[in-house]
């Protein structure tokens, strides 16, 4: 578990947070929600609200952003929930039953089957 | 001097009246006889003449008797005189005998005396010589014993610095190691109750840590890290922040692009961090601090308002001594005053400047400068880990990639490895990030921007469903390349399908299927590439790959 070098930033988490771990029950952000950014990062910004935006330019999924800025998910929850405040993203539910072709589904069955 | 005149020796007027009183009486009766027995023709003339030559002889007389008187009288006063003489000249005899007398006496005194205070002081002086060669052995003998206990102390104090030291220092490598422990284990616990936790354990240890630090720096020793990289301005504020107990009440107004160099970036932060926790302690519990940083010529000025107790003149004072780095022992020190001698040891290391001032918050004001000589340029601090620029090029790396020729033997192996111990979250993401050139890459949020575009166009998923039977038989074309594909690299990988990396896993192994890569490229690129076609009505098999995973 000690991985000497590992931890590699002077910046301890809760001071990303300001303390904060939760987001209430209300936050709408859960592993695949999908944030887009709405505005450009703005100077005087915390870096990682920066980086947030930089990346979401397309839409892109609490769990990618949580890798790219190697923060645990639930820190970037509340990064995400700032900036949601401030309208500076806008996030969205993937969609779940996405319809496909049944021709595909069933070949993809067959082919299952098949390995 | 005459003596005076005795009183009968005065010549009188009865002293010198009775001879001529009988001369004139036996004058007058012999001129009368003479006249009367004269004839009568002579009696006139010779009356006459009688009584001239009588009163002549008067005269005469008187005279005579008169200049015997002064005689004796003179003679008189003559002797007396002479008298006087001699017995003032005895008397003058007598008195020099008696002044030479005395003049012996006190020249015969005077040597007694000098010879008696000639032997005082040679006794006074020999006494005194000898108690002073007495104090003296003692002083040596004091001097002796203070000097070896000195020698003492120091070996003492030495031998507990260096104890205290150490014992920092080992404090400062435990805490190190549990702070990347607790890191690693908030990267593992996504419950948000236990990540608070270990949150709060991270905020106790770090602020040990700095207790440890503050001990090893006024023991002399280094700071508790060294960091191989700049380090920042954001994140060294953050990481002083991170170090007090009142960290929620600092409120940091920073728009600086520098960097501290990484070797002055951990002192740079310790001293930020007391004076961060001085003024936090020395304000109202409900009051924020405020932090500014600006560029000056010389540096970086980093301002820590608070709005506590203004500090008075001498207070004032005390602290900018503290902090100037003259105070070079550990006297004066107090358990709880450990802060202002740290910033001072840390500012005369780093060629800190540290000053107070009334703040117009209504508290203090503390200024640090960080000299120019710490400080990088802002493009070296890009190499911090959550930063985007890395990435950046990281995504422009992959999206070069494809256009390269085709890989080396070695490449999908070293992706293989690099990619495999890659753990789903992507938080060891440091090698599985790199870009590894020739391989396919799914492209973040490409994908999902064609998908929303399409859905943007399409509007509707009823839209989709009349698709041609031309592009069912290209999806079925893709699937089963895609099954060829995962047939060749063997059992382990039977999962990769489902992996939303699945190219990623199944190329590298696939030596013998180009074809299924080929095929695959250009669906991964295909969708990724070719943003600016919006009017593809098709959802890409992968544009929802997260949509699988939720359950």
């Amino acid at each position: 578990m000690s991985r000497p070098g590992r931890d590699d930033s002077p910046d301890r988490l809760y001071t990303l947070t300001g303390g904060r771990t939760g987001t209430g029950p209300d936050n709408p952000f859960d592993l695949v929600t999908l944030v887009v950014a709405e505005s450009e990062p703005a100077p005087g910004m915390q870096s990682e609200h920066a980086a947030i935006l930089r990346l979401a330019v397309l839409p892109t999924a609490v769990v990618e952003l949580a890798a790219e800025l190697r923060l645990p998910v639930s820190i970037v929850k509340v990064l995400l929930c700032d900036l949601l405040a401030a309208g500076r993203v806008s996030a969205r539910h993937p969609q779940k039953a996405a319809v496909y072709d049944p021709d595909i589904l069933e070949q993809v069955l067959v082919g299952l089957r098949n390995l | 001097m005459t003596a005076p005149t005795p009183r009968g020796e005065r010549p009188t007027v009865r002293t010198l009246v009775p001879l001529p009183a009988l001369t004139a009486v036996v004058s007058v009766a012999a001129v009368a006889g003479a006249v009367a027995a004269a004839p009568a023709s002579v009696r006139a003339p010779l009356a006459w003449g009688g009584a001239l030559a009588a009163v002549v002889l008067v005269a005469a007389v008187f005279w005579a008797v008169r200049a015997a008187q002064s005689a004796r009288l003179a003679r008189r006063a003559l002797d007396t005189a002479a008298q006087d003489a001699g017995r003032h000249l005895q008397e003058r005899d007598r008195l020099l005998r008696e002044a030479q007398r005395e003049r012996q006496h006190l020249i015969d005194e005077l040597a007694r005396q000098r010879a008696e205070f000639t032997a005082v002081l040679a006794d006074e002086q020999a006494r005194l010589e000898g108690a002073g060669a007495t104090e003296r052995d003692r002083l040596a003998g004091e001097n002796a014993r203070l000097a070896r206990e000195l020698e003492r102390a120091t070996r003492a104090r030495d031998a507990a610095v260096s104890a205290t030291a150490n014992a920092a220092g080992r404090m400062q490598a435990l805490t190190t190691a549990m702070l990347a422990d607790l890191r690693a284990m908030e990267e593992r616990h996504t419950d948000e109750e236990v990540l608070a936790d270990l949150l709060h354990l991270d905020h106790r240890t770090a602020q040990a840590g700095r207790l440890a630090d503050s001990v090893a720096v006024l023991t002399g020793s280094r700071s508790g890290r060294r960091w191989a990289r700049p380090i920042a301005m954001e994140s060294i504020l953050r990481g002083a922040m991170g170090r007090i107990s009142a960290y929620r009440r600092v409120r940091v107004h920073a728009t600086s692009e520098t960097a501290v160099a990484g070797h002055a970036a951990e002192g740079v932060m310790h001293a930020l961090a007391e004076l961060l926790d001085n003024a936090a302690n020395f304000s109202p519990p409900t009051s924020e601090v405020h932090v500014y940083v600006e560029e000056v010529p010389a540096g970086v000025i980093v301002s820590v308002e608070d709005s506590g107790l203004v500090m008075g003149e001498v207070q004032l004072r005390r602290a900018e001594q503290a902090v100037s780095g003259d105070i070079s022992e550990l006297g004066g020190l107090t358990g709880t005053r450990l802060g202002l001698a740290v910033v001072g040891r840390l500012s005369g290391k780093y060629g800190l400047k540290v000053s107070f001032r009334p703040s117009a918050r209504g508290g203090t004001g503390v200024l640090m400068l960080i000299p120019q000589e710490v400080l990088t340029a802002a493009a070296a601090a890009s190499a911090q880990p959550a930063g985007p620029p890395p990435k950046d090029d990281d995504r422009a790396g992959r999206r070069t990639a494809p256009a390269e020729p085709a890989p080396s033997a070695a490449a999908p192996e070293e992706a293989a490895r690099a990619a495999h111990p890659g753990t789903p979250d992507g938080s060891d993401g440091d090698t599985a990030e790199h870009p590894v050139a020739g391989l396919p890459k799914r492209r973040r949020g490409r994908t999902l921007a064609a998908a929303e575009r399409a859905r943007g166009t399409a509007r509707t998923p009823e839209t989709r469903e009349p698709a041609g039977a031309e592009e069912v038989k290209v999806r079925a074309a893709r699937f089963g390349s895609f099954r060829q594909a995962v047939r060749a690299a063997g059992a382990d990988h039977a999962a990769a399908p489902d992996e939303q990396r699945g190219p990623d896993h199944a190329a590298p192994t696939e030596h013998a299927a180009p074809a299924g890569r080929a095929a695959h490229r250009p669906a991964a690129e295909g969708a990724g590439d070719t943003p600016a076609a919006p009017a593809d009505p098709q959802p890409h098999p992968y544009a929802h790959p997260e949509g699988d995973t939720t359950s």
